[in-house]
């Protein structure tokens, strides 16, 4: 029985005792004038010196680093609380200089520590402090701080990058909206080349009525007529185009099939002239809410992209046919043409700016345009199917904007 | 819900473990610092955090530091110390600091003192121990650091606030004591055993 207590004895004493020398972290008992008391395995391992070097001696004398102010004013406080007072790996490093040399810790030439002070309770002599090894901890630390500061300049070169696209967009939006006036002055050329024609020779056939003589005030007033008239529609044909190219402020009403009459008096002279069958198949009660000039433009520029594909390519019985059909909450415009198609190497870049078949006068910005006004205007969508026949372009948009 | 509000009763014995505790808290301040210390009495509420992380909100617009250190045991939580960059810096000033990490270093045991004085006295008072974990110090400024919205793991919370004024030194902070519910509860029943033995 005895024998058992001795042994239980000396069991508690010794846990006591190995666990602070097995222990993975440094151990010092220092009094408030930093005389070291006890000096744990571990920190004889690390520091490369023995008990005997150090018992008895200052700290800050073995490791003259150590800011003295600061670690008295630390356990001094550690006495006064009679709690724990810290110092951390992030702010202060460590506190007894260790030299380490791995290769995972690379970033650090000392090891890193977080040291607790430790005030024994009731005497007011002694702290006990605790050194734990942080390297690895602060070694992510800092790889992570670089790497949060490398994101930061990525993101930072994103944004000007987003910054300088943004512009460019801007430029594009401007540049194809000199694109689509350059088209307009095309269209009106062609709508003026009739009646200016008619104007000549009303004006040549007084001239040669006036040598011959057989100029009376009938004729005179017919040709007065006449050229007021065709005038006149050549006015009203510039308020037309005005009216149709101002882009849209507000979404009205717009009868879909009254849209594609509209296009067809812009388009008409040109159509005539190459002999293209124009065939609308449309609803007359299909009407959506949308920007109408915008709907327009898109319509007229696919329009003159077929009727530009019939002139490169000679053949019979042309046609563009166009039929409507109304979904639930949503129309599908289906414009479809027999000019010969696209070849499918080039079908994939058909929307992207500044790409055009075109060899003169295609800025390459109308395709691009209409997917833009599309999607981003009229909330659409865009889609062009091409075979060795020809192309067909699918507009969906919906009932309302 | 209404285990976790305090009622007046309750809150006044609170007011007056914190009144005490916060006396201990200054007088180790002025001793570390050399200085004469006041802490503005202490303001308890328990609040919802949504509104805790309004008051931090406003601290946002100036330049701040922030430190946080969590205290363990039946009364367990978190402490917010915040304090601005001017007395920051008179606080490095007056301690003959040479480094920015120096300056943390302060900081963190300012921190440490008023969360362990703080707590340890009251934990005292409602006879249980409290543990300290290290102190962490954030950046400034304020807005640039996540751990405000990490305070929403907090539903409720018990916020001391107080100002810590040296007189002559110009060094103010507020700092926040921040419990959860279950040791709101459990604070509440200590509370209630202080308040059957006055009667």
């Amino acid at each position: 029985m005895a024998q058992n207590k001795t042994q239980q004895y000396i069991k508690q004493l010794d846990i006591d005792k190995d666990i602070l020398s097995a222990i993975n972290n440094g151990v010092i008992v220092l009094d408030a004038q930093l005389q070291i008391h006890y000096y744990n395995k571990w920190m004889q391992l690390h520091t490369k010196l023995k008990e005997d070097d150090v018992l008895g001696k200052k700290l800050y004398e073995i490791f003259p680093t150590i800011n003295k102010k600061t670690l008295k004013r630390k356990i001094q406080t550690a006495f006064t609380i009679q709690t724990p007072t810290f110092y951390t790996a992030s702010s202060s490093h460590y506190l007894i200089p260790i030299k380490i040399n791995q290769i995972k810790n690379s970033l650090f030439e000392y090891m890193q520590q977080d040291v607790s002070i430790i005030p024994f309770k009731q005497d007011k002599q002694f702290v006990a402090v605790i050194i734990t090894d942080q390297t690895i901890m602060a070694n992510t630390n800092a790889l992570l701080q670089a790497n949060i500061q490398k994101v930061r300049e990525l993101n930072e070169a994103l944004i000007k990058e987003k910054e300088i696209t943004e512009f460019q967009h801007k430029q594009l939006l401007s540049n194809s909206r000199s694109a689509a006036m350059g088209e307009m002055i095309s269209m009106i050329a062609h709508q003026w080349r009739q009646p200016l024609s008619l104007i000549n020779t009303v004006i040549a056939t007084l001239k040669i009525k006036k040598e011959l003589g057989i100029l009376d005030n009938k004729i005179i007033d017919n040709s007065i007529n006449k050229i007021e008239k065709t005038t006149n529609f050549l006015s009203s044909t510039i308020d037309d185009f005005r009216d149709y190219f101002k882009p849209n402020k507000i979404a009205t009403t717009v009868n879909i099939s009254n849209l594609f009459e509209k296009s067809l008096f812009f388009l008409k002279s040109e159509l005539k002239q190459l002999d293209i069958e124009y065939d609308i198949n449309i609803d007359p009660n299909i009407s959506i809410v949308t920007y109408k000039n915008e709907l327009l433009q898109t319509i007229l520029n696919i329009l003159k992209n077929s009727i530009d594909a019939f002139k490169e390519k000679k053949k019979s019985k042309k046609k563009i046919s166009v039929v409507v059909v109304n979904n639930e909450e949503s129309i599908l415009i289906t414009i479809e043409d027999n000019a010969g198609g696209i070849r499918t190497d080039i079908l994939q870049k058909v929307f992207e700016p500044y790409f055009s078949t075109k060899s003169k006068n295609g800025t390459g910005l109308g395709l691009y345009m209409c997917k833009t006004i599309i999607n981003e205007h009229l909330h659409g969508n865009i889609s062009l199917e091409s075979n060795k026949n020809g192309t067909k372009v699918a507009i969906q948009l919906p009932d309302k904007v | 819900m209404n285990n976790t509000i305090l009622s007046e009763d309750e809150e006044d014995v609170l007011q007056e473990l914190m009144n005490i505790a916060y006396g201990s808290a200054t007088a180790v301040i002025a001793e570390m610092l050399e200085a004469f210390a006041s802490l503005s009495i202490p303001n308890i509420q328990v609040i919802q955090v949504d509104e805790l992380l309004k008051t931090f909100e406003e601290l946002k617009s100036t330049s701040y530091f922030f430190s946080s250190q969590a205290f363990n045991g039946e009364f367990s939580g978190e402490s917010a110390f915040f304090i601005n960059e001017e007395s920051a810096n008179n606080l490095a000033k007056h301690l003959e600091l040479e480094s920015k990490n120096d300056l943390d270093d302060a900081i963190l045991e300012l921190t440490n003192v008023l969360t362990s004085s703080l707590t340890t006295k009251l934990a005292q008072e409602l006879e249980t121990e409290v543990g300290f974990s290290l102190p962490s110090i954030s950046k400034v400024p304020l807005n640039e650091i996540n751990e405000v919205q990490t305070f929403k793991i907090y539903s409720k919370v018990i916020v001391i606030n107080t100002e810590l004024n040296f007189k002559d030194q110009q060094i103010n902070g507020k700092i926040f004591i921040l419990t959860k519910d279950e040791s709101i509860q459990w604070l509440k029943i200590k509370l209630n055993n202080i308040l059957n033995n006055l009667i």
